[in-house]
């Protein structure tokens, strides 16, 4: 009996510790006196079902039925952008993106005989407007330019004719690119503008072929506007580094702990400002300023991002901070965080003499 | 009033003739529900907790028994009204019902 009942003392460390210190030993005693003779161990489902209550029991307000669903808004947010953030961390352990020199190398195994221009080292892995990150680009990122932040890229563009005719140059690349280990992932055409109006015939249109292709860390892309004529083809081809393998277990592990942190200082916000707090309404509010402004744009840009992933095809995914529609949105999302700060302050702040205690029962 | 879901009704209508401690009504609503409801002891607590903060129960006394910790808990006015309304609402839906059943039996007779 001991042993179960210590195993029962484990499991009620999922309720808050002020119900433990009123509520714990009169648990234990009802679970001690439902138990059957001889067993030493809860049941799977006895130990779910604490685990489950006592969780329900961290958010207080026990006659609210939507803290829950709060609790799951504000934790599921919560997590996506510490996932997010990890995963920004984990893009360090990226090797440095290919220097110009061997960019160019690579360019004449695809392209042989093709001269390009332009190719540079990249400043850095992620790029604004073509420059690395600093403070001095923090006005253009919050102030709507947030969605020119992406990955860099080395490449370069063709001056002048193009060594081969369009199609040929397509048609070579692909070759070539196969034969040096590369995968060639479907070619995409475009017409590079809509018919204006009858008469239209469409095979007048000028074309744009995008050929994307991944060889281990190193994504390929090259561009081919075919214009009127060979000698008015633009071409442009680069290279970027895909996804590193530590973003997953990074953005795992991130979210996992971002979702307990969150629900726990739910947890802790809302019976702290249960009953008679001076700034419960305060609080109430500035959660969901919070909310809406970190699922508004998240809302906004899922759909989107799964539309453009479902486009085209994709040597490796959009970094997972443009799934939550950052840093685009950043400006709402400094907002939401500047809300979460002052609601967690004011819940922190000391209650009145005259307040209702965190629960009934437990203080009965 | 909100709906009343089952297992209320029967933790209420446990605590209706006496108090009782948490085991206790465990043990009460497994007899009312005739075997069929066996509320685990999380559950249980969850429902007193809301009940109580809800005005429908309140704490009665404690006793400790074989080193055991035992809180009684009892039926308020406004829980015994409550229970009371609620059960005149399924009596109602009762009778109802079963004048429908027995037109039905009669017709296939």
């Amino acid at each position: 009996m001991a042993g179960l009942s210590r195993r029962y003392r484990r499991l009620l460390l999922a309720y808050p510790r002020t119900y433990r210190r009123s509520r714990g030993e009169e648990l234990l005693g009802a679970l001690l006196d439902a138990a059957l003779p001889g067993r030493d161990r809860p049941t799977a489902r006895e130990a779910a079902n604490l685990i489950r209550h006592g969780l329900r029991a961290r958010l207080g307000r026990p006659a609210s039925r939507s803290v829950v669903a709060w609790a799951v808004l504000s934790a599921v947010i919560s997590g996506l952008f510490i996932a997010a953030l990890a995963t920004r961390a984990a893009w360090e352990t990226a090797r440095p993106m290919p220097r110009a020199g061997e960019a160019r190398a690579m360019l004449a195994e695809i392209l042989p005989g093709q001269e390009f221009a332009g190719i540079e080292d990249a400043p850095a892995m992620f790029v604004i407007s073509g420059q690395p990150l600093s403070w001095d680009m923090a006005d253009d990122l919050l102030l709507g330019d947030g969605g020119e932040y992406s990955l860099a890229g080395v490449g370069g563009s063709v001056v002048g004719t193009p060594a081969h005719p369009p199609q040929d140059s397509v048609e070579l690349a692909q070759h070539n690119l196969r034969a040096h280990g590369w995968t060639v992932y479907p070619t995409m055409t475009r017409n590079v503008y809509d018919c204006a109006g009858p008469p239209c015939d469409p095979a007048t249109i000028p074309k744009s072929t995008t050929i994307l292709a991944r060889r281990g860390d190193t994504k390929f892309w090259m561009e081919v506007n075919s214009g009127y004529t060979w000698d008015t083809t633009s071409m442009g081809a680069g290279f970027s580094r895909a996804t590193p393998l530590a973003v997953y277990p990074f953005g795992l592990t991130g979210g996992i702990l971002g979702a307990v942190v969150a629900f726990l200082m739910f947890g802790w916000a809302s019976r702290r400002t249960e009953g008679r707090h001076p700034a419960r309404v305060e609080v109430k509010v500035l959660l969901g300023v919070t909310l809406l402004f970190w699922w508004a744009p998240t809302l906004f840009a899922i759909p989107w991002m799964v539309r453009h992933h479902l486009d085209e095809p994709h040597p490796s995914w959009h970094p997972m901070w443009e799934w939550l529609g950052q840093p685009t949105f950043s400006l709402l999302f400094l907002i939401g965080c500047g809300s979460a700060l002052l609601g967690l302050a004011a819940a922190a702040t000391e209650p009145g003499p005259d307040r209702e205690p965190l629960n009934t029962v437990a203080s009965a | 009033m909100k709906d009343m879901r089952e297992p209320t009704f029967l933790v209420l209508t446990a605590l209706a003739d006496r108090p009782r401690h948490g085991y206790g009504i465990v043990q009460e609503v497994r007899v009312l529900s005739g075997g069929r409801v066996r509320l685990l002891t999380g559950t249980l607590y969850t429902a007193l907790d809301r009940l109580t903060a809800e005005g429908l129960v309140e704490h009665d006394r404690e006793e400790v028994v074989d080193g055991r910790l035992r809180r009684y808990y009892r039926l308020t006015a406004e829980g015994l009204a409550s229970l009371t309304a609620e059960t005149a609402r399924l009596r109602q839906l009762t009778t109802a019902a079963e004048a429908r059943l027995r037109s039905v039996r009669l017709r296939s007779v």
